[in-house]
């Protein structure tokens, strides 16, 4: 029982705390923080820009077979290396679990808050955020 | 019961970490996951102090300096205040009594004038009733607040106006130049931008000569030694007064009074007189927390800038992108 408490509280000051925050445009009206996903696939592109870095994955359907082209946003460059990143962290062909809020126009775009590569979890400077 | 208090210690361990890199994180990210959590608090805005509280430094002429000392680094670390309305300041110079009540109800219902990004509730003006409202300048904050500002200028990439250059989060620096009669500020963010503040005592423009600009014209005097005065005029309208979407006219005229009461902290207070929006002048305050041995990196928000590509009106007409000429069939989306 307690064990199960201690878990809890953790994941609650896990999830409240990973307040990143970098200003540029308005996350909520372009995702959806209702909206999490998670998801396994191979890097195709990466764009070390501001004011945001996008990555690219392809993502097979376990079911279909199908495979889609999901854009990924980050931060920007600056906040990604403050929280660990550089420009050759990520490369094409690359495995990468990405987790953070699907866009709100169904397309295949989401707003990285972490990723998952080589056993490392890394921030990703997300633009989604606690605001004043 | 060892078990589970070696779990308990284990959650609290991870607990403990997990906070502390958080707090790094925010830190590093322009001090702005601790602003915000300070700012629900309703205070002034006090930066988080990691070290001892040392005296400001000066310049030889005995005024206060806003910058480095010889030998150090370091930079100001913006916070992120995306609602300008929750720092409005009474004569005491504390927040409003009933922005503080405002905050508690939003506590308690979550979301209303508190509310914001990642899917928070925003309330619109009627949820902000200490501001002096014209109902046209009502109605577009009503615009702003039910679209969750999808329209603000920066997220084009275009620079703040006024005060909201103190509250985009990337870090800036000020830069006094006593012998040439100026000061700079410098952005890392907010589109890398700089302002330059008169300080030889001149008159503003008049009239024409006055040419509205986004960061305005800016005249500065030293009312005390700890106390810097600058006045702006010539604002033009393409920017907001905050994320949430305050709007302004290019009437506002902004009083600014710059004091650093320690090495740490810079004290920002900015007196807002719009006749063109708001029926009465209104002032705001907040704090600012000095970061040890940072730089500013370079930041061009224009390089790969998606969110403008893909902006869509609330016709589903692209804002930049090519419009339809008559006969030719409307894009059926840019995305």
């Amino acid at each position: 029982m307690r064990t199960k408490f201690a878990v809890v509280i953790a994941g609650l000051v896990l999830l409240t705390s990973a307040r990143t925050i970098v200003a540029h445009h308005s996350f909520s009206a372009e995702f959806d923080a209702n909206k999490p996903f998670k998801m396994t696939g191979t890097v195709t592109k990466v764009e070390w820009m501001n004011p945001h870095t996008f990555f690219y994955i392809d993502v097979k359907d376990e079911k279909t077979g199908k495979v889609t082209n999901w854009a990924m946003e980050m931060g920007s460059p600056n906040g990604l290396m403050r929280a660990g990143w550089s420009r050759n962290t990520m490369k094409a062909g690359d495995v990468v679990e990405v987790e953070g809020s699907l866009a709100k126009d169904g397309s295949p775009t989401g707003n990285a808050r972490s990723v998952m590569m080589n056993g490392k979890r890394l921030f990703a400077a997300s633009s989604q955020g606690n605001t004043q | 019961m060892t078990k589970s208090l070696r779990s308990a210690l284990l959650g609290a361990v991870a607990v403990a970490v997990f906070s502390s890199s958080a707090w790094v994180l925010g830190a590093q990210q322009g001090g702005a996951a601790g602003a915000a959590g300070e700012a629900q608090g309703g205070g002034r805005g006090r930066g988080r102090q990691s070290g001892p509280v040392t005296p400001a430094p000066r310049l030889p002429d005995g005024t206060v300096n806003f910058g480095r000392v010889p030998g150090e680094k370091g930079v100001w670390a913006v916070p992120y205040i995306t609602n300008m309305a929750m720092r409005v300041v009474g004569k005491d110079g504390q927040v409003l009594p009933e922005i503080q009540q405002a905050q508690a109800a939003a506590r308690a219902g979550g979301g209303g004038a508190r509310g914001g990004g990642g899917g928070g509730g925003r309330g619109g003006s009627k949820s902000e009733p200490w501001m002096p409202w014209m109902p046209w300048s009502a109605a577009v904050y009503d615009y702003n607040s039910k679209n969750e500002s999808k329209y603000d200028p920066e997220g084009y990439c275009l620079p703040p106006g006024g005060p909201r250059m103190m509250a985009t989060p990337y870090q800036m620096e000020i830069i006094q130049q006593p012998e040439h009669k100026r000061i700079f500020m410098i952005f890392e963010g907010a589109t890398h931008i700089w302002r330059e503040i008169y300080m030889d005592g001149r008159k503003f423009p008049e009239g024409e000569e006055l040419n509205p600009t986004y960061l305005g014209y800016s005249v500065g005097r030293w009312e005390n030694p700890d106390t810097l005065v600058v006045e702006n005029k010539g604002f033009n309208e393409n920017s907001w007064l905050d994320y949430f979407g305050h709007p302004h006219t290019d009437k506002m005229e902004v009083v600014e009074r710059w004091t650093r009461p320690n090495k740490q902290t810079l004290h920002y207070e900015a007196t807002v007189t719009d006749t063109g929006a708001y029926t009465r002048p209104f002032t705001m305050a907040w704090d600012i927390p000095w970061r040890e041995g940072g730089e500013l990196p370079e930041y061009i928000c224009q390089e790969n800038n998606r969110y403008l590509n893909r902006l869509e009106d609330d016709l589903g007409q692209p804002i930049f992108g090519p419009r339809p000429q008559p006969g030719q069939k409307p894009p059926t989306g840019t995305r």
